[in-house]
C-alpha cells in the first residue's frame, strides 16, 4: 500500500511537471518569441517596443514557442570586388547591423537566422554594387564615404522593407575599401618613386645649399682680402710716396736680396759693373 | 590489470545500504544472499563495521520504531535543502563590477559592488559586468603578430598606410551592454575598423605618419562613440591610440631613403658652414697679416728714409753695397771680363748647381727680412 501510493504520487508529480514545462516558458530580455499553434503563428511575446520579458504561459502541447534574438546583431560580408563608377576596381567589405522587428514576418519569410543572414548578405552586396557603381573610387575611399554609406543603408532598408522580412537595418558600414592586389602593387611602386624623387630633390637642395654657403663665404673672403690689400697699398703709398726715387731704390734692394740671396743662383758678372768699380780700377776709381 | 581487479568497485562498492530500500524493508543490515562481499575491497572489515554503525545511527534518527520515516526528519531534510538553496543566492560583486539581475529573463535591477543577494535559479539570474575595468581591443595585429589585412589602409591621397591601433573602452551602461547588442566586443572591433578607415580615407599620408595622428585619433574616437551610441551599446570609448603608423613594408626602404637624404643634406650643409667659416676666418687673418706687415714695412721704410734724408748719397751707396754683399755672398759667382774675347766662354755645369742645402737654409732668413 505504501509503495503503490508512492508510485502514484511520483506519476502525478511527473505528469504535472511535464504539463508545467509545456505551459510555462521564459522569454529572456534579449529575446522575442512567437507562439505557434499547429504551425500557425498566433501571437508575439516581448516584441520590439513591447517590453514584456519573463515567465509566460501558453496552452500546453498545442502551442509551440519559437524564439528570436531581439538584440542589435551584425554580420559581415566577405570581401567583394566591385567596380567603381570610374572603372577602377576596389575590394570592399562591409558589416551590417540589424535587428528583427517583426518576428512574425521574419518567421514566415525566413524561418531562421541563418537563412536571414544569407538573404541579407545577398542584399547588401547588390546594394554595394549598385551604389558604389555610381561613385568614383576617390569618392568611395575618401570624399563621400559616409554619404555613400548612408545611401547604401537607405537602399538596403528599402529592399528589406519591400521584401517584408521583418528586419530593420540599423547601420551599414563599409569597413575596408582597398585596391585589389594588382593595383596595390602599382600604388606601392608609385609611392616608392615619389619618395625617391623626394630624396633626390632633398639631396639636390642640400648640394645647392652647400655650394651657396661656400660661395658666399668665398665672396666675403675675397672682399676681406681686398680690404687688406687696399689697406696695404694705401699704407705703402703714403710712406713710399714721400720720395718715389728712393723708395724705388730701396725696394729694389730688398727684391734683389729676396730673389737672389739664397745661394741657388749662379751669377755671371762683368767686372765693369758698379759693384766692381774698385775691384777693376783700384783705388783710383771714382 | 589493477582496474580489472577492482571491477567490483572499491570502498564504495559495498552493497547499497538497506535504508535506501523502501520503508517496508526489514530492519537492520540486510546482506544480499550469496557469497559474502569480497568487494569490500581495500577498506576491508573496518569499513564494513563503520557502515553498519552508520546505518544504525541513521535509522535511529530518521525512522520511527515502525520503520516509517519520521515526519520531523523529513521536514528537517527538506528544510536543509531549501536552506542551502537560499544560501546559494548570495553573491559578491567586485568593486569593478556591476551585476545585472534578471527575473525569468526579464531585467529587474542593477546591483553595485558588495555582498548581494538574489533569489537563486531558476528565478533570478545575475550577469556580472566589469564596468570600471578598461578593455582593450587591438586592431591591425599586435607586435609579433601583425595582421596586414587589418592594418593596410587607403589614405585620402590614394597612398597606402600601415596603421595599427588600439581602442580602450569600458562598459558605461551595463543593462544596455548586456541586453541591447549581440557580441559587443565584436561590435567594438568592427566599428573601430570602419571608423578608422573612414577617417584615414580623408587624411593624407604625410600627416598620418607624422604630426596628424592626434587629430586622427580624436576624430576616430568621436565617430566610434557616435556609432556605438546609435546602437545603444552601453559602451564608452576612452581612448583611440595609434600604435604604429608608417609606410607599408613594401615601400619602407624608399621612405628611409628620404630620411637618409635629409640627414645627408643637413650634414652637407653643416660641413659647408664649417668650410665657410674657415674660408672667412682665413681671409680675416690674411687681411690682418697683410695690413700689419705693410704697416711694419712702411714704418721700416720711414725710419730708413729719415736717416737717408740726412745723408742721401752715402746711405744710398751703403745700402747698395750691403745688399750686393748679401746677395753675392750666397751665390755662385763667375766674373768674366768680356772685353777682347771673341770666342764664347764655356762654363762648367758644376757652377750652376746650388751651393748646398744647408746654405739654403741659413740664407732664408735675410730673404724674409727683405720682404
Amino acid at each position: 500500500m505504501n509503495r503503490t501510493n508512492l508510485i502514484r504520487y511520483a506519476v502525478v508529480a511527473f505528469v504535472a511537471l511535464i504539463v508545467l514545462a509545456q505551459t510555462l516558458y521564459v522569454v529572456d530580455q534579449r529575446q522575442q518569441a512567437i507562439v505557434v499553434r499547429f504551425g500557425d503563428p498566433v501571437r508575439v511575446v516581448n516584441a520590439l517596443g513591447d517590453n514584456s520579458p519573463g515567465l509566460k504561459v501558453k496552452v500546453p502541447f498545442l502551442e509551440n514557442v519559437v524564439k528570436f534574438d531581439k538584440r542589435n546583431q551584425s554580420f559581415e560580408t566577405s570581401e567583394e570586388e566591385i567596380i567603381a563608377g570610374n572603372q577602377e576596381r576596389l575590394v570592399v567589405d562591409a558589416f551590417v547591423r540589424f535587428r528583427i522587428i517583426d518576428p512574425l514576418r521574419f518567421y514566415t519569410a525566413l524561418r531562421d537566422e541563418q537563412v536571414a543572414a544569407d538573404r541579407l548578405e545577398r542584399l547588401v552586396i547588390s546594394s554595394l554594387r549598385q551604389v558604389l557603381g555610381t561613385a568614383t573610387s576617390e569618392d568611395i575611399v575618401s570624399r563621400r564615404r559616409s554619404q555613400l554609406t548612408r545611401l547604401i543603408r537607405d537602399d538596403m532598408e528599402r529592399r528589406v522593407t519591400s521584401s517584408r522580412m521583418g528586419v530593420q537595418i540599423i547601420d551599414v558600414r563599409i569597413k575596408r575599401a582597398d585596391l585589389p592586389e594588382a593595383n596595390e602593387a602599382a600604388v606601392f611602386e608609385r609611392m616608392k618613386t615619389a619618395r625617391q624623387q623626394q630624396a633626390a630633390e632633398i639631396r639636390a637642395i642640400g648640394e645647392q645649399q652647400r655650394r651657396q654657403i661656400v660661395a658666399d663665404a668665398t665672396k666675403q673672403a675675397e672682399q676681406i682680402r681686398g680690404e687688406g690689400d687696399a689697406a696695404r697699398a694705401k699704407t705703402f703709398a703714403s710712406s713710399f710716396g714721400r720720395d718715389p726715387g728712393f723708395a724705388s731704390f730701396y725696394r729694389s734692394m730688398q727684391a734683389y736680396e729676396a730673389s737672389m740671396g739664397q745661394g741657388d743662383t749662379t751669377m755671371v758678372l762683368s767686372p765693369d759693373s758698379d759693384f766692381f768699380k774698385y775691384f777693376e780700377r783700384g783705388t783710383g776709381a771714382r | 590489470m589493477p582496474w580489472n581487479d577492482n571491477a567490483n568497485p572499491g570502498p564504495w562498492g559495498s552493497p547499497p545500504p538497506p535504508e535506501n530500500k523502501g520503508p517496508s524493508g526489514p530492519r537492520g543490515p540486510r546482506r544480499p544472499s550469496g557469497p559474502p562481499p569480497r568487494s569490500s575491497g581495500p577498506g576491508g572489515p573496518g569499513l564494513g563495521d563503520f557502515q553498519r554503525r552508520f546505518t544504525q545511527q541513521f535509522n535511529e534518527w530518521f525512522r520511527d520504531p515502525g520503520g516509517r520515516p519520521r515526519p520531523r526528519a523529513i521536514a528537517m531534510l527538506a528544510g536543509g535543502v531549501v536552506g542551502l538553496w537560499l544560501i546559494s543566492g548570495f553573491y559578491v560583486v567586485q568593486p569593478n563590477e556591476e551585476a545585472v539581475v534578471s527575473t525569468f529573463g526579464a531585467y529587474t535591477r542593477l546591483a553595485g559592488p558588495g555582498l548581494r543577494y538574489h533569489v537563486p535559479a531558476p528565478f533570478e539570474r545575475i550577469t556580472k559586468v566589469p564596468v570600471t575595468t578598461l578593455q582593450r581591443t587591438d586592431i591591425g595585429g599586435i607586435p609579433g603578430a601583425e595582421a596586414p589585412d587589418e592594418s593596410l589602409m587607403l589614405t585620402g591621397d590614394e597612398n597606402i598606410v600601415d596603421l595599427s591601433f588600439s581602442v580602450t573602452w569600458r562598459v558605461s551602461d551595463a543593462p544596455n551592454y548586456v541586453f541591447n547588442i549581440k557580441d559587443p566586443d565584436g561590435a567594438v572591433k568592427a566599428v573601430a575598423e570602419a571608423s578608422m578607415r573612414e577617417v584615414v580615407g580623408r587624411t593624407a599620408l604625410q600627416p598620418l605618419i607624422s604630426t596628424g595622428r592626434g587629430q586622427v585619433q580624436a576624430q576616430t574616437l568621436v565617430l566610434m562613440q557616435q556609432i556605438l551610441d546609435s546602437y545603444r551599446a552601453g559602451i564608452h570609448i576612452d581612448e583611440v591610440q595609434i600604435r604604429n603608423a608608417g609606410p607599408p613594408k613594401q615601400v619602407v626602404e624608399a621612405f628611409r631613403e628620404v630620411a637618409t637624404a635629409s640627414q645627408n643634406a643637413e650634414s652637407s650643409v653643416n660641413v659647408a658652414r664649417g668650410e665657410a667659416a674657415r674660408i672667412v676666418q682665413s681671409a680675416i687673418g690674411y687681411r690682418a697679416q697683410v695690413v700689419r706687415e705693410a704697416e711694419g714695412e712702411a714704418a721700416r721704410f720711414n725710419q730708413v728714409y729719415d736717416q737717408y734724408k740726412l745723408a742721401p748719397a752715402v746711405t744710398r751707396e751703403r745700402l747698395y753695397l750691403e745688399t750686393m754683399q748679401r746677395v753675392l755672398a750666397n751665390s755662385n759667382k763667375v766674373i768674366i771680363d768680356g772685353k777682347g774675347t771673341t770666342a764664347p766662354v764655356v762654363l762648367s755645369p758644376d757652377l750652376f748647381r746650388p751651393k748646398t742645402a744647408t746654405v739654403n737654409g741659413s740664407v732664408a732668413r735675410p730673404a724674409e727680412q727683405g720682404r
